[in-house]
């Protein structure tokens, strides 16, 4: 189930709000639990099983880690802990990375093993990482066991950030599962967020999102350089406002239950560096790797040669969690390079360039990392990169490109307003001067919700072509 | 003074923080209004199993079964249902298309809003490896048929042809270039006529629809010009009596693309001279009839199949031309609207749909004394068809 769609905004989220704010407190968490195990199971009836047994195994190993080590026996809670650290990314690695291994292996032995590529259990790679933090802050003490089986549970499979994040550590909502109060401000702010996000999810990203399948499906030989620009940039505004969208409505449905995750994405595309940038898209995930690899590892608290170590370790990972292909492998250690780069190279020409030239620098390598990520093999990328920079491409500018922009510019132009805080900023800061500017300010709100559901409704829009032939 | 200040300052605060807790309190309300009476309305509104502007039937309620929860079908069909039921439905995607349009877009589900009303089709790419081996079956059946003169006419479809109605640099297939491509891979065996022209010098006339994406009688009959010359049909007519059949069609492109804004009209020529007595025969269904034209369809939405009552696997007309000419036509639905200026220059006409026929086409050459063969297809369905090849194997 996906939170963009009419069944989840008018069936199950009224639904399960009716019965969260309906039963008395101590029932809250079981009713979270139950909603989110539908909701896993709507999608994946036989994955939920998966996520079942995730959470009583992750469950038991806290209580066991923190058995042995009240009992003095530091051995045996480290043996529990590694075990729980392998089953953890065993069952990972067996779903989303078991294909890959084999074709590569495949690939470079005089074997030929016959293997069959799973489907991926939906949200996997987000809820593993959190099931990974839960166990590493126990082991370490950072954190106390859960010893409420219902309370681990609707941790490990909150619905809100299941398929796509933010990742929420256990430490940040520890306290939250057992004391939070709700409140109608919280519940607006949530509201708030949530229509932020299904517009940004529903308005901007799908509809950018055409403009990048269209131009994706154009022969090789009609691309021309401003077309191949028009559709990298597509992608680039698509990726940001979808997966940013969809945090804005995780962070607004963990808000009208009385959660309160970190946010996810802070305007990114404003970086002025790509160590900014990095700091500001899927925070959530950055934190995570510097938390239990870059930190773990020692981090930058140790030779220059053990650091630049740990940078490629921690962008090589980053870059195999988005998916398992070279592509992504790539394209993490394409930012492990450039961050290396700025870290000790460019760090002094950086500061000393203008702020727009800073700008430029960041946006154009973001974009051209998104290639690699949107491109279906390393090749495709290498080329698509070429038409970028006018290497086979059908000249500077035609028709098509032109038709494109055309199309688009009006949506493009919101999509850079949209990405800056400068508009959101100028916008409440207006809509405060007055009492009375709050109807419209809610009324903005509600036309939003009107024109995201349209599309929504749209979305089965299906004609059947009665003489299609 | 700075008290004053921070009062001021502290006073500011007080004024942001009622603001939005004013602007939250508002929004909660609201949002669970909407919500309320949206699930009301949906569980009180009755569920329609039809949908005129989609032409087909909507979800309905999908049976609970174990077997369907675990299989997921279950869920899927209930998501379908609860967004097919939505209510006022038709009124949400024509917001959404609005919506569109303010944006700027001129493209619709696979749709080109073209000017002047004009909705042309996105032609699909083809699929080179399926076009080959169907071009090889029908030169390899040519040469088989070494004694009947084979033709293939493919017609470009509107947007190559009305190129100035399509929206501006919108990409579209350079379908001349196609045809070329086809025609090369055919060989000598096949006689190939080309209509590119003969359209292109009427691109100002109605030859398309504006809503649908076939072409109109009247372009059918420019291409039947060129068409008569080649096929060596002497003497073809050419006058004729318009009928205009229906002046509110709307077709295809506009229900795949949601926009109803234009309507076409629909016409049947009949020659004024060389006008035969004909016996259509539906094979499959086992029906007579004695016209080639289908009133029952002008009561429907999709008023194109007033020719034939759409498409059929075998249809075998006898027509009282004294001439041994007979007619083996394959084709597809750009044919429906030809077969009227082909028919009185044939004793027979067989026209078989492959899409549909599964026989063996051998025994009706024989039978009929085939002495002409043509493959009429638009450019789209023939680099998309993936029939024709199976149809013509030699087994």
């Amino acid at each position: 189930m996906i939170f963009s769609s009419v069944f989840f905004v008018y069936v199950f989220l009224p639904i399960v709000l009716l019965a969260y704010f309906l039963v008395p407190r101590k029932f809250k968490n079981l009713v979270i639990l139950i909603a989110s195990l539908i909701f896993y199971a709507w999608g994946e009836p036989i994955y939920v099983v998966l996520m079942v047994f995730s959470i009583v195994y992750n469950y038991i190993t806290g209580i066991e880690i923190e058995y042995h080590r009240s009992e003095g026996q530091k051995r045996r809670a480290r043996t529990v802990f590694w075990i729980a650290v392998a089953v953890n990314l065993s069952v990972l690695g067996f779903f989303k990375y078991y294909g890959f291994l084999l074709q590569n292996l495949n690939r470079i032995l005089p074997v030929d093993i016959p293997y069959r590529a799973l489907p991926l259990p939906i949200g996997i790679s987000f809820y593993t990482f959190q099931t990974l933090s839960y166990v590493i802050d126990v082991y370490k003490g950072n954190v106390a066991v859960q010893k409420n089986l219902i309370y681990f549970g609707t941790y490990i499979s909150m619905f809100p950030q299941l398929i796509a994040g933010p990742i929420v550590r256990y430490a940040d909502v520890e306290q939250q599962l057992a004391n939070r109060r709700e409140s109608f401000s919280k519940i607006g702010n949530g509201i708030a967020w949530f229509l932020r996000g299904v517009g940004k999810k529903v308005l901007l990203a799908n509809n950018i999102g055409m403009a990048y399948d269209a131009i994706a499906a154009l022969p090789n030989q009609d691309v021309s350089v401003l077309t191949a620009w028009i559709g990298c940039a597509a992608y680039t505004f698509q990726i940001y406002f979808d997966f940013s969208g969809y945090s804005d409505m995780a962070i607004g449905l963990g808000k009208m239950f009385g959660f309160d995750f970190i946010k996810n994405f802070d305007y990114p595309y404003t970086s002025s560096s790509i160590t900014e940038f990095w700091r500001r898209w899927h925070m959530s995930l950055g934190t995570w790797f510097r938390e239990y690899v870059y930190i773990p590892l020692g981090g930058n608290r140790v030779s220059k040669g053990k650091n630049i170590r740990n940078i490629f370790v921690v962008w090589m990972l980053t870059g195999l969690w988005h998916g398992a292909a070279w592509n992504f492998i790539f394209w993490g250690l394409y930012y492990g390079v450039l961050l290396f780069l700025e870290k000790y190279l460019l760090k002094d020409v950086l500061e000393r360039l203008p702020g727009f030239v800073k700008h430029i620098y960041t946006m154009v390598f973001v974009m051209l990392g998104w290639v690699f990520f949107f491109s279906p093999s390393m090749g495709s990328a290498f080329r698509y990169i070429g038409r970028m920079f006018g290497i086979g491409a059908h000249g500077l500018v035609d028709a098509t490109a032109v038709y494109y922009l055309y199309n688009y510019i009006l949506l493009f132009v919101v999509l850079i307003l949209c990405s800056v805080p400068y508009t959101y900023r100028k916008f409440t800061r207006f809509m405060l001067q007055k009492k009375s500017y709050c109807g419209i300010a809610v009324a903005l709100y509600v036309v939003m919700f009107v024109l995201s559901t349209a599309y929504l409704v749209n979305a089965t829009y299906n004609p059947f072509l009665y003489f299609r032939f | 003074m700075a008290l004053g200040k921070r009062r001021k300052k502290s006073e500011r605060q007080r004024e942001a923080r009622q603001w939005w807790e004013e602007f939250y309190s508002r929004l909660v309300k609201i949002f669970v209004v909407i919500l309320g009476i949206t699930v009301l309305v949906n569980i009180i509104k009755r569920d329609s199993s039809f949908s005129e502007a989609e032409n087909r039937m909507l979800a309905g309620r999908p049976e609970l079964t174990w077997e369907s929860v675990k299989s997921g079908k279950y869920m899927s069909e209930f998501e379908s249902y609860v967004s097919d039921q939505f209510f006022m439905r038709n009124q949400w995607i024509t917001l959404k298309l609005y919506q569109d349009k303010l944006i700027g877009k001129r493209e619709s589900n696979g749709v080109y809003l073209g000017k002047k009303g004009y909705l042309m089709e996105v032609p699909n790419d083809p699929d080179w490896e399926n076009v080959e081996r169907n071009v090889k079956e029908i030169s390899a059946f040519a040469k088989r048929n070494s004694d009947i003169t084979t033709y293939m006419c493919l017609v470009p479809n509107a947007s190559y042809i009305l190129k100035d109605k399509m929206p501006y640099g919108a990409p579209a297939r350079d379908q001349a270039k196609d045809i070329r491509k086809v025609h090369n891979m055919a060989g000598d065996a096949v006689k190939k006529i080309d209509v590119t022209a003969a359209l292109q010098k009427h691109a100002k006339e109605d030859i398309y629809y504006k809503t649908d994406h076939h072409w109109t009688s009247l372009g059918a009959y420019y291409a039947f010009e060129k068409l008569a010359a080649e096929l060596k049909i002497s003497n073809p007519e050419s006058d004729y009596n318009v009928y205009t059949v229906a002046d509110d069609f709307q077709g295809t492109l506009a229900s795949k693309s949601g926009y109803h804004r234009s309507k076409d009209i629909v016409q049947v020529y009949e020659p004024k001279k060389q006008n035969k007595e004909y016996v259509v025969m539906y094979v499959e269904e086992g029906e007579k009839s004695t016209s080639i034209y289908d009133r029952e369809s002008l009561k429907e939405k999709d008023k194109y199949t007033v020719f034939f009552g759409g498409n059929h696997a075998r249809i075998d007309i006898s027509t009282t031309q004294k001439a041994r000419k007979n007619l083996l036509l394959f084709k597809d639905s750009y044919a429906n609207c030809m077969v009227q200026f082909l028919l009185p220059y044939y004793q027979n006409i067989v026209i078989i749909d492959p899409r549909y026929f599964y026989e063996s086409v051998d025994n009706i050459i024989e039978s009929y004394s085939i002495t002409d063969i043509l493959f009429l297809y638009n450019v789209d369905t023939f680099l998309g068809d993936n029939s024709i090849a199976d149809v013509l194997a030699d087994d």
